[in-house]
């Protein structure tokens, strides 16, 4: 039985936040999976991805989409290994290990997006 | 001496098989999220952005990705399953089986409705 990594909280904030998070990823899936395959040819490539992630809005969705599901990935990892992993030094190992991961990943996620820079020319430089 | 460990005896039936399935696709999502990060980082060389696409283009990444969606639909109408036991307290619990058979049905109808189009366009 574990002992030492129990928080003391009722855990009832995570509960709620991972439902709350599962709704909007519901919602924010729907607009994803519409636009990448109900709208043009139903293909991708970078052309495609470009036109579309030149506005600031699509990145604001896209990385409201990263973060939630990371934060949705990340809490129900938690769960399971809460779960399976009764040791506290294993508990802590695999899940300071998926934690480290679940950080790589967003700051990778996000610096792709924050920082892409779309390739079209929208005012052509005068010659 | 029989050491004092709960044991637990489990009764399946479709709840239980909704939570075995519930927590499997999570998992799978959890790998599939980390692997798309990955791909699409290569968004900062279009050239090599490209490669990846047209090499996911083959047969069998369609295929898996037909059961991506299948995991995903899944994922989340049993998850607004969970939210309406939970939310629905007077009578989310009592019905939480027939509301698993009702995400079963739903589930195939919009599988499908994401699913024709794709594998129509995978055909031409």
């Amino acid at each position: 039985m574990n002992t030492k990594l129990v928080t003391g909280d009722s855990g009832v904030k995570r509960w709620f936040y991972q439902r709350l998070t599962g709704i909007f990823l519901a919602v924010l899936l729907i607009v994803h999976f519409a636009v990448m395959h109900f709208t043009g040819t139903g293909e991708t490539n970078y052309q495609i991805v470009e036109a579309r992630l030149a506005s600031p809005l699509w990145k604001t969705f896209d990385l409201a989409f990263l973060a939630f599901a990371l934060y949705h990935g990340m809490a129900g990892l938690w769960v399971v290994i809460d779960d399976y992993v009764h040791r506290d030094g294993w508990r802590l190992l695999i899940y300071s290990a998926a934690v480290l991961a679940a950080v790589l990943f967003f700051t990778l996620g996000a610096v792709t997006i924050i920082t892409f820079r779309p390739h079209i020319v929208w005012f052509p430089p005068k010659v | 001496m029989k050491k004092n460990v709960y044991e637990p005896r489990y009764r399946y039936h479709a709840g239980t098989v909704a939570w075995i399935l519930h927590r499997l696709s999570g998992l799978a999502l959890i790998l599939y999220l980390a692997m798309h990060i990955w791909v699409i980082h290569h968004l900062n060389r279009p050239l090599d952005f490209n490669n990846i696409m047209a090499f996911l283009n083959e047969p069998v990444f369609k295929i898996l990705e037909l059961g991506l969606w299948g995991v995903i639909v899944y994922h989340a109408l049993n998850g607004l399953r969970i939210i309406m036991i939970d939310f629905f307290t007077r009578k989310g619990a009592a019905v939480q089986k027939q509301m698993f058979w009702g995400a079963v049905v739903l589930g195939v109808v919009v599988f499908a409705a994401g699913a024709i189009p794709f594998v129509g366009t995978m055909i031409k």
